[in-house]
């Protein structure tokens, strides 16, 4: 590993290139195809879905998928395709900005123990331990419960739960990294650890901290899908898929229509953002088989 | 000679045989609860988390209602009033014995009722044996019980499905024993696993069709579902109508439509601002659009009710029109000092799998109105402890009840289950008169005036009476296609 501080690259044409990289690779083409068909439908369906998708009719209760209806209607009339087009605006939101704030947190605070290591490393460190042997999805009940599920509560929440995963990472990589010569010589010079941080550790292990959590948005996904299946992500009417599979997993044998599309919709998204993020990892070089242990 | 006795005596022995086991209690019958009382789940009848579809199983009542409806005996053989209703005789059946060997009388009718009454069980029943002031033993198999008001339809409160004979003194142990009169008898008591009943041979109305009967916790609705698709439960009575598809045509399963006085609504506490202001209650229940709901939650299977708890078959039931009315709905909350609306939070979850799509629906047809609603899950198995009667909103369900008690127990201000926590001396006052009135006619529109008040003013929007979906395995027989707490389950046989 180099000490990337004396290399700059512009940013733009460093992300081209690994983007060019990543589309090289027919599994990493397909993967940034899906995620972004997926990113562009959740930005741009409200504009031409073709129905209201909370209009409740019971004259249409269950209609099988037809010219009119392309994916059919659910148990209270409303069309599928028009609740499945929307249905991942809301998972991809949080998920997204809830990745971000993982990446935020975890990435630095497992810099900051691997750099400064002794007792505070190692009581942190304990503390990241303790969380991670709570089963999450009990923990995320609880604030649920405790909280709501409002968008402000979910992403935070989330948030914090798949960032402890990255604190293991980011401190594993940053042992990799301060052992080299250029630390030490920034430590000879007096920067402090903030300095050291951002200078020296960051850009060299900003690549694993990245592909970590490209990772963790697809788990995340599945998550907050689970969450949303049980009852506890995202309030009614609103359509989300895992809301949506939750409705209607009972009528599957019969209707089975109201549930399949927005299987396919979570499936294939969550496939696309582990395409993406293999082939991201490939493209930078990381070779996530040899990864540090998590 | 030799050779033809033997073989009389052989074929009358099968014969014999083939009779016994024809007769013998035999077969596994799997039912499932659905845990809402969580480790307070107990077999003690009168108290709030008694296991009922076991309490059914193995304990009797004096009265029952019959496969028509009718009030007809069951440990009481028969009853007469004096000539103001202040005072009724039942003569008791003779020659029937408790599970644990103990001959059934008149001082176990006795406690079992007086116990109702007692501050430290803080029965939700007591408010049903209210008018009882004692109970007096006249010999071994007859009481007579003095009421403190006329009540010309006491031997209908008896058919609460709550009131069932105990020994006498047995009520300390009685919610893990169960010990009762009735054709089972408990085995295991495992409220968050698995009960098992076992046949009591000596029923009074004859041996049980089935061997045992294993009542399995499964708090989750669609759970209970799946369980009976794959053959863990044999029958489910809480099937929703939207499922019906995945049964019908299918020859391992059994479909029953059952028209009871069961219903799901929604409670709004009425100490609790904005629903502390009648206008706003009344606001919300002319907003919602009951055939709409009746129509994409039960599938068209289900009575509309105006918030009214008694059952459509019920003499006492008022019967009127509340169509949606969103212009009036609006104009009473504006009088209500909210012109703009106001924001509501609907807790539900899939303890019933109906009121999620309840409040789903409703959150449509209440936006009409201003009214906008948040649907908040809550957990299942934690329902009826932590949500309702605890959250300003929740969703409710109530099973079918006699009108008096119904009425009483929901709505009396001094009810334990006031579930909305509803007082309204007037709605106290028709249903004292109510109890009082021995001329039908007077009494019937005492009741209904009680039923108009909680149109006007109650805190319970109740949109309709379900018609109840049984589904059952096909090798369940001579299953009494009637509401639960009538089904003679000593009759029910599995191939």
């Amino acid at each position: 590993m180099e000490n990337r501080k004396e290399n700059p690259k512009n940013i733009l044409s460093k992300v081209l290139e690994v983007l060019s990289t990543m589309a090289s690779k027919p599994s990493g083409l397909i993967g940034l195809s899906i995620l972004f068909f997926h990113i562009t439908l959740a930005i741009t369906s409200p504009w031409f879905v073709p129905y209201d998708y909370k209009a409740i009719d019971p004259t249409l209760m269950l209609q099988a998928p037809s010219s009119e209806y392309w994916f059919g209607t659910d148990s209270l009339g409303r069309d599928v395709f028009t609740r499945t087009l929307l249905g991942g605006r809301i998972a991809l939101t949080v998920t997204f900005f809830g990745s971000l704030i993982a990446l935020l947190w975890g990435g630095l605070l497992g810099i900051f123990c691997g750099l400064v290591g002794g007792k505070i490393d190692d009581i942190v460190m304990r503390i990241v331990d303790a969380f991670l042997s709570i089963p999450w999805i009990l923990a995320m009940l609880l604030i649920v419960s405790l909280l709501g599920t409002s968008i402000e509560v979910l992403i935070p929440a989330l948030g914090f739960f798949y960032g402890k995963g990255i604190v293991r990472v980011a401190r594993a990589a940053t042992h990799d990294v301060i052992a080299k010569d250029f630390i030490a010589s920034a430590k000879a010079r007096g920067h402090s650890n903030m300095s050291i941080i951002w200078n020296e550790i960051l850009p060299n292990v900003r690549d694993a901290i990245l592909v970590e959590g490209a990772m963790r948005w697809s788990w995340m996904l599945l998550g907050f899908s689970s969450l949303s299946f049980l009852g506890f992500g995202v309030s009614p009417p609103t359509p989300d898929w895992g809301l949506m599979i939750s409705n209607a997993r009972g009528l599957m044998s019969f209707a089975w229509w109201s549930v399949i599309s927005p299987i396919v919709g979570l499936s294939s998204l969550i496939i696309g953002i582990n395409l993406t993020a293999d082939a991201f990892a490939k493209a930078l070089g990381i070779d996530r088989s040899t990864k540090a242990p998590v | 000679m030799k050779h033809i006795f033997k073989l009389i005596s052989i074929s009358l022995i099968s014969l014999l045989v083939t009779f016994s086991a024809a007769n013998a209690s035999s077969g596994v019958f799997k039912l499932s609860h659905d845990l809402g009382f969580g480790k307070d789940t107990n077999l003690d009848a009168i108290t709030k988390g008694r296991l009922f579809q076991v309490v059914i199983m193995t304990q009797n009542r004096l009265v029952r209602k019959d496969l028509k409806g009718v009030t007809s005996a069951e440990l009481a053989t028969d009853w007469s009033g004096n000539a103001d209703a202040t005072e009724w005789t039942f003569n008791l059946r003779k020659g029937v014995k408790f599970h644990d060997g103990s001959d059934f009388d008149a001082e176990d009718v006795k406690y079992s009722l007086m116990r109702v009454k007692d501050p430290d069980i803080g029965s939700p029943a007591k408010k049903s044996m209210s008018s009882v002031t004692d109970i007096e033993v006249i010999d071994s198999h007859t009481v007579k019980m003095k009421l403190n008001t006329s009540f010309a339809d006491f031997p209908l409160l008896l058919t609460d499905y709550r009131l069932r004979m105990i020994p006498s003194g047995s009520g300390d142990t009685i919610g893990k024993t169960g010990i009762g009169t009735g054709p089972f008898i408990v085995d295991k008591f495992d409220p968050e696993g698995t009960t098992i009943l076992k046949a009591n041979p000596n029923y009074w109305e004859g041996a049980p069709g089935l061997a045992e009967v294993h009542v399995i916790a499964i708090p989750d609705g669609e759970a209970r579902v799946q369980a009976l698709l794959t053959g863990q439960i044999d029958m489910n009575r809480y099937v929703p109508f939207t499922q019906k598809k995945i049964f019908d045509g299918n020859s391992k399963f059994k479909t029953t439509v059952v028209p009871t006085g069961n219903w799901r609504g929604m409670v709004m506490r009425t100490d609790t601002a904005p629903f502390d202001n009648p206008k706003v209650r009344k606001a919300v229940r002319l907003a919602v659009d009951r055939q709409e709901l009746v129509d994409l939650v039960m599938g068209g299977a289900a009575t509309v009710a105006c918030d009214t708890p008694v059952a459509p078959s019920d003499q006492y039931r008022l019967n009127m029109k509340c169509p949606q009315n969103i212009k009036k709905a609006k104009k009473l909350l504006k009088d209500a000092g909210y012109p703009d609306g106001i924001e509501m939070v609907i807790h539900v979850s899939t303890k019933e799998p109906t009121w999620p799509t309840i409040a789903e629906v409703m959150q449509q047809q209440l936006a009409k109105a201003g009214i906008k609603v948040e649907v908040k899950m809550t957990p299942s198995k934690s329902y009826w402890k932590e949500t309702w009667m605890k959250k300003p909103v929740a969703m409710t369900r109530w099973n079918e009840r006699p009108a008096d008690s119904a009425l009483h127990e929901i709505y009396h201000s001094g009810a334990k289950w006031n579930e909305s926590f509803f007082k309204n001396p007037d709605f106290d006052k028709n249903l004292a008169n109510a109890r009082g009135e021995l001329n039908f006619k007077k009494r019937r529109k005492a009741y209904r005036n009680a039923q108009k008040t909680l149109w006007e003013e109650s805190g319970t929007m109740i949109p309709y009476h379900v018609s109840k979906l049984v589904v059952t395995s096909s090798k369940v027989k001579n299953l009494d296609e009637v509401e639960v707490f009538s089904v003679r389950w000593h009759k029910v046989k599995v191939d």
